[in-house]
């Protein structure tokens, strides 16, 4: 099953309320993809962190196989 | 909860090892694209690493990683007992010259990311894949 982008982003803005995701499919096979992401909850925390934050919010569709790999890229 | 002889097993191997990815395959035969690109950027780096295959257990697997450092995907790389993160952060770390600081080695000469190009060579890997067995 391919993954709803636009579910994904709202998934991450709802988690992290200001935050700005763009969701992309980069592999066209809808399982893999990278989300662009900048939040204000990301200040002064570690990258690691920061991906715990984006993975968090999207968990669900990871769970349920929906998406097998997301690329995270933070933008300041 | 994490089995706990895997866990402690997992803590040791990362204990030991100085680099230590866990990947899906093995460095000459990885069989995830992001695996295969983590092993292209440990390789230009020229350092010696550990890798464990994590297949053969991954659920499992996840559940240790998961407790003891909060990360569940892999590639999980880690330097000197801390993970520095997945495919996505070794990369940018690489291309920006932090993952050669955090590895204590020069940064190469041509900082490329790392395409989808020839299998990485076996060439600065040296220790034999590692492999834990699911319980």
């Amino acid at each position: 099953m391919a993954a709803d982008l636009e579910e994904l982003k709202g998934m991450i803005e709802a988690a992290l309320p200001g935050a700005r995701a763009e969701v992309i499919d980069e592999t066209g096979t809808g399982d893999h993809l990278r989300a662009e992401v900048s939040a204000p909850q990301f200040e002064g925390k570690s990258r690691l962190d920061q991906h715990r934050l984006v993975k968090a919010a999207v968990r669900e569709r990871f769970e349920d196989g929906t998406i097998h790999a997301l690329t995270i890229k933070i933008l300041d | 909860m994490a089995d706990q002889e895997l866990t402690d097993r997992v803590r040791e191997l990362i204990a030991e090892n100085d680099v230590l990815l866990f990947m899906k395959g093995t460095p000459s035969a990885p069989r995830c694209g992001f695996s295969m690109r983590t092993v292209q950027v440990l390789d230009q780096m020229g350092v010696e690493y550990g890798a464990i295959d994590v297949l053969p257990a991954l659920q499992p697997l996840r559940e240790v990683t998961s407790e003891i450092s909060d990360w569940e995907t892999f590639p999980q790389l880690y330097v000197n007992g801390e993970l520095i993160g997945g495919c996505d952060i070794v990369e940018e770390m690489f291309e920006n010259g932090e993952l050669a600081e955090v590895l204590g080695v020069e940064q190469p000469a041509r900082a490329e990311p790392a395409q989808a190009e020839a299998p990485a060579s076996d060439e600065p890997y040296k220790s034999p894949p590692m492999q834990i067995e699911g319980s």
